[in-house]
């Protein structure tokens, strides 16, 4: 995947000019390193640099986006520190809430009478928690295995596994607790004082599964995967986990752990639960649905994106009524998911790269949505009520520059200062 | 991974149902996989320990209807469990008898039923289980039978048993841990 730069065949737009002022991916590669390097990261600088993509070279948008999100503090002199100490934390986490459980029965030891014991009704029970954990567990887990299903990432196995857990035998896999296995077992029959015989039941193997385990050792990155999202359900009991963190988590795992830069991507995992939590802090309110009609929830969002659509282009916002074509029907999951299943992964990402620029999250993405619907708007005044949903909810491919320039433009005939223009005006 | 072990319901012929006690404690979620030591007598009991754990292995009891095998062969992480009903192992539940079995079958652990009598005892660096009656039948010998069943959290290379029984009208557990040696 190439970092985006501006392609010579394209024509130059007035807009598209400004956001390819940089000409060459060296000289924007020097001035992200200028910005990274010095001792306080200049974070305006750093936003409208990114808004445009930030580049993979180097670790630098990994790099970027964790500045972005606040994992990392603006100054650089406190990177280790606050690295080595949120590294430690998550590992204390993982240690607290996925190894401790998995050594649950090796608590008390000899013979003797038990207070706790599997089957235990009592709500307090360590076995009855342990129990409650796997059903949020057994929904995670069937999340994280169909994560990104059109690369072979996630199913491949990860460099850098938690030793803790793979090179104990003792120690459960999550993914184990939720997997409905059959034991092998073979019957014996004896006629008489006739031979013995053993006869195995065969069953189907698991491991011909693309989403797989991977054999004691080592550990696939949906597994990863798995572990961050549990531990953040079992930190969040009252959001817990909902179907569609796994689609914001996977392209800030998937970023991180393809970093070039080695130190980091060692540390993918904790660095990627860190900025995950920080991600959800901001958009946690559009997966709470009681909150969906409140001012910070999806609705109020729906009704944003409408509302621009409507200034922007009367017209299509009227067909859509007239259709009754309700923004529910598709920009629900566009909203809530940060647009990550409406393009492939490298686009997704690039999208982000300016999404996290946006000071005034998510007000940018409100853009980009409308960005998408006007840039088909010449198919959908044409099209019926189906043929209009099939466009937005199968939003068809095409030059992601293209659309974020629409995007950046709407930004900028609202009259408001956008993110590029408000640095260097 | 946990393995329910449980048997000689006689359900209907001897008793009409499991204690309610039990019942409310054999919740379907937290178990994966039963091993039954037969004489459930009727397919209606087969059905009840299905909507437990999709995972059930069944051998023959001497009032069984359905045709289960007679000895069973169950392999878990590194142990080879053995499960046979035991009314063909004469004296009944006689260690030395069982110990043949556990022999001819490999096993390092064999369970078996039968007396209905709870019972777990180590020998010849094997681990022999009987889970007693779940139900509390009477037996071909004796009338006074103390419900029971037992639970076997099974990893690597040990076993923690917890046992079930109804004494009185209380659910009593105890647990035993049990180490491969070799």
């Amino acid at each position: 995947m190439a970092a985006y730069k501006a392609s010579p065949n394209h024509p130059i737009h007035p807009t598209q000019q400004r956001l390819y002022s940089t000409p060459s991916l060296s000289d924007r590669l020097q001035e992200f390193d200028r910005i990274l390097s010095q001792d306080v990261v200049d974070l305006k600088a750093l936003r409208r640099l990114c808004f445009t993509g930030a580049p993979e070279e180097g670790g630098r948008r990994a790099l970027c986006w964790k500045l972005l999100l606040n994992y990392l503090p603006l100054d650089t002199n406190q990177w280790d520190e606050t690295l080595r100490k949120k590294r430690a934390q998550y590992q204390h986490f993982v240690e607290e809430m996925v190894v401790e459980p998995a050594r649950l029965s090796k608590n008390g030891s000899g013979n003797n009478h038990v207070d706790d014991h599997p089957l235990n009704p009592n709500p307090d029970s360590q076995w009855g928690s342990f129990f409650k954990d796997n059903e949020v567990l057994a929904q995670i887990d069937k999340d994280v295995r169909r994560l990104c299903p059109d690369i072979m990432f996630f199913q491949r196995g990860t460099n850098y596994p938690c030793r803790l857990i793979v090179d104990d035998q003792d120690v459960e896999r999550l993914s184990h607790r939720v997997t409905h296995s059959s034991l092998t077992a073979s019957s014996v029959t004896r006629k008489g004082l006739g031979i013995t015989k053993m006869e195995s039941v065969s069953r189907r193997s698991t491991t011909t599964e693309d989403y797989h385990p991977l054999s004691p050792g080592s550990e696939a990155h949906w597994e990863v995967v798995e572990r961050i999202l549990f531990i953040y359900a079992k930190l969040n009991p009252g959001q817990s986990y909902v179907q569609g963190m796994n689609e914001i988590i996977g392209p800030i795992y998937y970023t991180f752990a393809s970093d070039p830069n080695e130190a980091f991507r060692e540390m993918a995992e904790a660095d990627c639960f860190w900025c995950f939590i920080s991600l959800m802090g901001e958009i946690r309110d559009f997966f709470i649905r009681t909150l969906d009609e409140s001012e910070s929830g999806i609705g109020a969002m729906m009704n944003r994106l409408m509302a621009n659509l409507r200034q922007h282009d009367h017209q299509l916002w009227d067909r859509l009524r007239v259709q009754e074509l309700k923004p529910q029907f598709f920009s629900f999951r566009w909203l809530t998911l940060l647009l990550s299943q409406e393009f492939d992964l490298p686009d997704v990402i690039r999208v982000w790269d300016s999404l996290f620029a946006d000071t005034d999250r998510f007000s940018y993405l409100i853009q980009v949505c409308t960005a998408m619907m006007v840039t088909q708007r010449d198919v959908m005044m044409e099209n019926d009520f189906a043929g209009n949903m099939k466009i937005l909810q199968h939003y068809p491919p095409g030059d992601i520059q293209v659309l974020l320039s629409k995007a950046t433009e709407l930004v900028e005939s609202n009259g408001e200062a956008g993110i590029g223009t408000e640095a260097s005006s | 991974m946990l393995v329910l072990v449980l048997g000689d319901l006689h359900i209907p012929h001897r008793v009409s149902s499991l204690p309610a006690k039990f019942k409310k404690l054999l919740v379907p979620g937290r178990i994966q996989h039963i091993l039954c030591t037969g004489n459930l007598c009727t397919k209606e009991s087969y059905d009840y320990l299905k909507t437990l754990a999709s995972d059930v292995h069944v051998v023959r009891g001497d009032f069984d209807e359905t045709n289960y095998p007679e000895q069973k062969v169950v392999t878990v992480g590194q142990f080879r469990i053995g499960l046979c009903h035991g009314h063909q192992v004469v004296p009944w539940g006689d260690p030395a008898a069982l110990s043949l079995i556990a022999r001819q079958l490999d096993a390092d652990i064999l369970i078996s039923g039968h007396t209905h009598r709870f019972e777990a005892f180590e020998a010849e660096s094997r681990f022999f289980i009987n889970p007693g009656s779940a139900t509390g039948a009477y037996s071909a010998l004796d009338q006074d039978i103390t419900p029971s069943f037992v639970l076997m959290d099974i990893q690597s290379s040990t076993v923690v048993t917890y046992v079930y029984q109804l004494v009185g009208d209380e659910v009593k557990v105890e647990r035993i841990e049990y180490k491969k040696t070799n």
